[in-house]
């Protein structure tokens, strides 16, 4: 279970490094629907109130490892709501 | 945003996050947790590939269909939540005062537009469905963002956001095209699934087998 899962992970990380590379050939440079509707409005972002540590990068091995790391993150963070979810449980059960 | 739309992004998306979490914390089988955290992974690194849907504006997954099916709503509804929370805190995306209306436009109201289509069609039509469920999730949640943008601009005066009657034609007319995207994407990997791995199509939650009999 544990190898099939891991197996999983590295098929989903490789898809997205050879995405990536699809992304920085034709997407990169251009916003998204979001972005290109309020871009065409003259909307500009106002000084956030929250610095983030990382951000996704601008070149393909920034973004992979960003990825990578965000990949990371979420799979922890998903396992670590669960076991909290589980000890909350056992204590109310 | 104006501060009194981003707060009550948090008032309706918070209580349905909540429940979510205590349903799926409940409910969930023990096996399929790393299948969910491998999921939700899996579609925070495909929201990072935006495509290309003409006009030099682009789109990327969702993926709110994609977890509600193999999850069910509530699955679907902590997955995004993780997702997005992770993207805010940690990459910055979407500023941390935006985070509610983006829990309420791709955690809340994506997941349970999918759900919604998905019990409507009850198993039948399943590639139709999909595709119809993850246009309109993405459709709808673009609807939602473009009248948050015009309420901003109402409440405050023209300080924040942009006037509705620009912003709901805008946001629609670019999801129009990345909602298709999102319904390919979706359909390519339901496909691949129903071939490859089709146990991992039967974990929807409550309703089992029926989205993809």
């Amino acid at each position: 279970m544990m190898g099939k899962n891991i197996k999983a992970a590295i098929v989903l990380i490789a898809v997205f490094a050879i995405g990536l590379v699809g992304f920085y050939v034709f997407s990169a440079e251009m916003g998204d629907g979001l972005e290109r509707t309020t871009s065409d409005e003259g909307i500009v972002e106002s000084e956030p109130i929250y610095n983030a540590p990382l951000d996704y990068g601008s070149a393909y091995g920034s973004s992979l490892v960003m990825g990578i790391i965000g990949f990371v993150a979420v799979l922890l963070s998903f396992t670590a709501f669960w076991l909290l979810a589980k000890k909350r449980g056992q204590k109310s059960g | 945003m104006a501060p009194e739309v981003w707060i009550l992004g948090f008032i309706l998306a918070l209580p349905v996050v909540a429940y979510a979490f205590y349903r799926v914390g409940r409910t969930v089988d023990e096996r399929t947790v790393p299948f969910m955290a491998l999921l939700a992974a899996g579609i925070f690194v495909a929201q990072m590939l935006n495509f290309p849907v003409g006009g030099g504006t682009t789109g990327h997954l969702v993926g709110a269909t994609l977890a509600v099916l193999l999850l069910g709503t509530w699955g679907g509804v902590v997955v995004m939540t993780v997702i997005l929370t992770i993207q805010c805190l940690v990459f910055g995306d979407g500023g941390i005062t935006a985070l509610g209306l983006n829990l309420l436009n791709m955690a809340v109201i994506a997941p349970l537009v999918t759900g919604g289509i998905l019990y409507v069609f009850r198993g039948k039509f399943a590639l139709p469905a999909t595709s119809a469920a993850a246009w309109t999730s993405v459709f709808l949640g673009a609807f939602a963002a473009a009248v948050e943008l015009g309420l901003s601009y109402s409440i405050s005066g023209g300080e924040y956001g942009m006037a509705m009657s620009l912003a709901v034609p805008a946001m629609l007319g670019w999801h129009l095209f990345i909602g298709i995207g999102e319904a390919i994407i979706t359909v390519g990997i339901v496909a691949f699934l129903t071939r490859v791995a089709p146990e991992t199509l039967k974990m929807r939650i409550g309703r089992p087998q029926e989205a993809l009999a």
